[in-house]
């Protein structure tokens, strides 16, 4: 039963410390996951009223971090698949004009640009593993407790992920040059 | 690639997934490899991208917009509900089952008292009076002690077993009698 917590009380000045404490990494994983600003918003505006509905319930001594991590992957999947905005690796645009950054390396800019782009090519549970593993730099263990996978196929998500990336940017940079 | 069965491996080793018992041979294959050795700089350089891509900034417009959704959305719903006590963690089982017990009385009473009027309506008409059945008679004739054992002096003796028997050869009163203690 989802116990929410009191107007008035500590629990929603917690709730709101908790929540301008992640907001940032919530929004950035939903960005990476979902490659568009709105449905980031989208998730993340779900994730935090369901921290919210469950806040009663979860064990802050275990941290919310995994809890948070694990819904916003959960709810990103959903507003995926429920307005279908992945791109095929055949349809990515070329990255010709790279967005403002706070880099001044423009090549630099450009690269990650590509990797972006190249992100949001993956399938949806390789997206998922590799931006937990290697953008957030979770462990192994940890990404496969979030995704309720085992290690191994964690292993093997970011095994195929970090090859399939290699190849998109790859060939986006020698289609550059 | 002659290589392709080391991808995988050389995949995780690159960012130091690979098993502890696996490295020795992909190291032992990257010395002699200069392909494989490319292959680990690339996806490094790629994990060093992936890295930065946790550094972008985030605009503090749209931060600051889902912080206003969220907030809006539980100030309504903290409205909606009233914002004064809500049940909470362990006492909030207790209210259910309290409430569910107060619903089963509530829809067990009007029944009750509907069976209570209905057996008060019909028992005058055709209540019959019911003989009570007649008692077994007891026929002290056949009364039969047993004394197990003579217990020595000044001990309680051992309990006496008295038989009744009734009329009725299914009936048989079996009676233990504590025996005060001799040689008083």
């Amino acid at each position: 039963m989802a116990a929410y917590p009191r107007e008035n009380s500590g629990d929603l000045a917690a709730f709101e410390r908790i929540m301008s404490q992640c907001e940032r990494r919530v929004l950035r994983v939903a960005l990476r996951l979902l490659n568009n600003p709105q449905d980031a918003q989208d998730a993340a505006q779900e994730v935090f009223l369901r921290l919210y509905k469950h806040f009663g319930d979860l064990d802050e001594t275990r941290g919310y971090e995994p809890w948070l991590y694990r819904v916003t992957v959960n709810v990103c999947r959903d507003i995926a698949r429920g307005r279908r905005r992945s791109i095929g690796l055949a349809e990515a645009p070329d990255p010709v004009s790279p967005q403002p950054d706070a880099y001044h390396d423009a090549e630099r800019a450009q690269q990650r640009e590509i990797v972006r782009l190249g992100l949001s090519c993956l399938g949806e549970k390789e997206r998922a593993a590799l931006v937990l593993r290697d953008v957030e730099g979770l462990s192994t263990r940890e990404v496969a407790g979030i995704l309720g996978s085992s290690e191994n196929t964690v292993r093997s998500q970011i095994c195929s992920a970090r090859l399939k990336l290699r190849d998109f940017t790859g060939r986006l940079l020698r289609r550059r040059s | 690639m002659s290589c392709s069965k080391f991808e995988t491996d050389i995949a995780l080793y690159a960012g130091g997934d690979l098993p502890a018992g696996r490295i020795a041979r992909i190291e032992w294959h990257l010395a002699e490899c200069a392909d494989c050795r490319t292959l680990v700089e690339e996806l490094r350089s790629g994990q060093g991208l992936l890295g930065e891509l946790r550094d972008d900034p985030i605009a503090d417009a749209l931060v600051a917009q889902v912080r206003q959704r969220v907030l809006a959305e539980v100030r309504h719903t903290t409205l909606t509900w009233g914002a004064g006590w809500r049940p909470r963690g362990a006492l909030a089982p207790l209210l259910a089952l309290a409430a569910a017990l107060i619903l089963a009385v509530v829809l067990w009473w009007p029944r009750h008292e509907a069976k209570q009027a209905r057996i008060a309506q019909v028992e005058p008409e055709h209540a019959t009076p019911i003989a009570p059945a007649p008692r077994p008679k007891l026929v002290p004739a056949k009364h039969r002690v047993v004394r197990h054992h003579h217990a020595p002096a000044a001990q309680p003796g051992p309990p006496l077993l008295v038989q009744f028997v009734t009329d009725n050869p299914n009936i048989v009163v079996y009676w233990l009698v504590d025996q005060k203690p001799q040689g008083d």
